[in-house]
C-alpha cells in the first residue's frame, strides 16, 4: 500500500524530483501495473479458435514489465550523456527518480485502460483491431508519461544551493532538444523492443510461443495490421 | 415509483451545482429499465416474446452502467495526472449524474418507440429507430454533462478537455458494449435471448465492413 501511496503522489504531481522519491516502491507498483495490462492484453488468447491458451496472459504479464526495464536499460544511458553534455544536466539519481516517475506514470495509464483492452479483447474475433487498440492505447499511455517527463524537466526550479551541481533549468534550446530527442527514441526503441518480445496478444492462427523468431519490424507489423484491417491484404 | 420521480426532478431541477449519485443510479436503473422494457416489445406479448421486453429491460440499465465501469478507470487517472485530482468527486459525480440524464431522457423518449413499433413492423427500421432515440438522449445528457462541468471549467480549463476525452472514451466502449449485449429489439423471427450465440464481433469491424463494401471493396475480416 505504501507503494500505491508513493505512485498517487507522483501522479498527483506532489512529488517533485528534488525530494526523495522511493525508487523501489514506485518500480515494484510499475512492475505490478504494467503485468496487469500484460495480462488484459493476453486474454484475447482465451477466445482462440483452437482452444483457451492461458499461457499468453502469463506470458504478457511478465513481458510488459519487461517491455518497460529493458527499454529503460537500452535508452536511459544515451540520455544521461546528451542531458550531461546538452542540458539540463541533471545528476544521475535525479534523472533515474525523474525517469521512473515518469513511468509511474505511463504504466498507471495503461493499467487504467486495461478493463476497456480486455474487454475488446474479450468481444472482438478480429486480430489486427485488438491489435491496433493496443498500439493506440500504448501510444495514449507513452504520451502521458512524456508530457510528463517534459512538464518536470522544463518546469525544474533549481533549490537553493544547488543551482550549478544537481539543476539547471531547461531554458536552452539544446536542452529541449535532448528531451523531445530522447522522447523519439524510447517511442521508436519501445515499439521495436515491443515486436522482438512479441507475441503479447497471439495471432490465432498461429500456434502459442513465448517468443517468435525474429522477422520483421514493429513498423511492418503495424502497417501490416492496418493494411489486414482494410481488407488490404 | 415516488423514488424513481424525485430523482428525475433532482436530475433535471437539481437544487445546487453538484450532481447527486442516488438519483443518478436510481434514473438509470428504472429509466433504463422503461426504455428497455418498450424497446423489447417489438415482438409483441405472444407465446415467450414477453421475455425479451424482461431482458431488455435489464439490458438498457447494465448497458449504461457497464460502460460507466469500464471507462472509469482510464478517466480517473488521466484526472489525476493532469493535476485535477481534488476536483475527482465533482467529475464523478458530473458523469454519473449525466448518465442519469441519458436514461431519464430514454424514459421519456419510450412512448415514441411505442408508436413506431404500433406503425412498422419492418425489424431493421425500428432498430434504426432505437439507434435514434439513443442518440437524441445522448446529445441531451451532453448538456447536463456540461451543466455540471461549468463550475469546474469556471475554476481550471483543463476539465473542458477531460470531458470532451470523457465523451469520447464512453462513447468508444459504449458502441462496442451495445453491440455485444444485442439484441436489444428482439428479431421475431428468432426466439427470445439474453445474448444472441456467436454473435459477438467488434461493432466498428463491421461498420468498416459495410462501408467497404459500399465502396466496393473485398474483405474476409470478421
Amino acid at each position: 500500500m505504501q507503494a500505491f501511496r508513493e505512485l498517487d503522489r507522483v501522479l498527483r504531481g506532489d512529488a517533485r524530483p528534488g525530494e526523495p522519491v522511493p525508487l523501489w516502491p514506485l518500480l515494484r507498483v510499475n512492475a505490478l501495473l504494467a503485468a496487469s495490462y500484460g495480462v488484459c492484453m493476453g486474454i484475447y488468447a482465451l477466445a482462440r479458435p483452437d482452444g483457451v491458451e492461458w499461457r499468453q496472459p502469463l506470458a504478457g504479464a511478465l513481458k510488459v514489465p519487461a517491455l518497460f526495464a529493458l527499454t529503460l536499460l537500452v535508452t536511459f544511458p544515451s540520455l544521461y550523456v546528451f542531458n550531461t553534455l546538452l542540458g539540463p544536466r541533471l545528476r544521475l539519481g535525479v534523472l533515474l527518480r525523474l525517469g521512473v516517475a515518469a513511468l509511474s506514470v505511463l504504466t498507471a495509464v495503461l493499467s487504467a485502460f486495461g478493463p476497456i483492452v480486455a474487454f475488446f479483447s474479450v468481444t472482438t474475433a478480429n486480430y489486427p483491431f485488438v491489435v491496433l487498440l493496443n498500439v493506440a492505447v500504448f501510444a495514449l499511455a507513452g504520451a502521458f508519461g512524456l508530457g510528463f517527463l517534459r512538464k518536470l524537466l522544463t518546469q525544474l526550479a533549481p533549490p537553493r544551493g544547488l543551482e550549478t551541481q544537481d539543476f539547471v533549468v531547461v531554458d536552452r534550446p539544446s536542452g529541449h532538444a535532448v528531451i523531445y530527442g530522447w522522447m523519439a527514441v524510447f517511442g521508436l526503441v519501445g515499439g521495436q523492443m515491443s515486436w522482438l518480445l512479441r507475441p503479447f496478444i497471439g495471432a490465432p492462427e498461429l500456434p502459442f510461443a513465448w517468443l517468435r523468431p525474429r522477422d520483421g519490424s514493429f513498423f511492418e507489423g503495424v502497417t501490416r495490421a492496418v493494411k489486414l484491417l482494410l481488407g488490404a491484404v | 415509483m415516488g423514488v424513481f420521480k424525485r430523482a428525475v426532478e433532482a436530475i433535471l431541477r437539481p437544487a445546487g451545482a453538484d450532481a447527486r449519485l442516488g438519483p443518478a443510479i436510481v434514473a438509470v436503473v428504472v429509466g433504463g429499465g422503461i426504455y428497455g422494457a418498450v424497446m423489447g416489445s417489438f415482438g409483441g406479448l405472444a407465446g415467450d416474446r414477453g421475455l425479451q421486453i424482461v431482458f431488455s429491460a435489464v439490458k438498457v440499465p447494465l448497458l449504461l452502467l457497464l460502460t460507466t465501469a469500464l471507462a472509469l478507470p482510464s478517466f480517473f487517472v488521466i484526472n489525476t495526472v493532469l493535476g485535477l485530482r481534488k476536483d475527482w468527486p465533482a467529475a464523478l459525480r458530473a458523469v454519473l449524474g449525466a448518465q442519469g440524464a441519458v436514461a431519464v431522457v430514454l424514459a421519456a423518449l419510450a412512448p415514441y418507440t411505442a408508436l413506431w413499433y404500433a406503425s412498422s413492423g419492418h425489424y431493421h427500421r425500428a432498430t434504426a429507430f432505437n439507434g435514434v432515440v439513443f442518440l437524441v438522449a445522448s446529445v441531451a445528457a451532453q448538456g447536463v454533462l456540461r451543466r455540471y462541468y461549468a463550475p469546474l471549467v469556471a475554476a481550471n480549463r483543463r476539465h473542458l478537455a477531460t470531458a470532451r476525452g470523457w465523451l469520447v472514451l464512453y462513447a468508444f466502449v459504449a458502441v462496442q458494449l451495445g453491440w455485444v449485449l444485442r439484441p436489444f429489439v428482439g428479431d421475431p423471427s428468432l426466439p427470445p435471448t439474453f445474448f444472441r450465440a456467436g454473435a459477438w464481433g467488434n461493432a466498428y469491424v463491421v461498420v468498416a465492413e459495410v462501408v467497404w463494401k459500399a465502396f466496393g471493396g473485398v474483405t474476409s475480416s470478421r
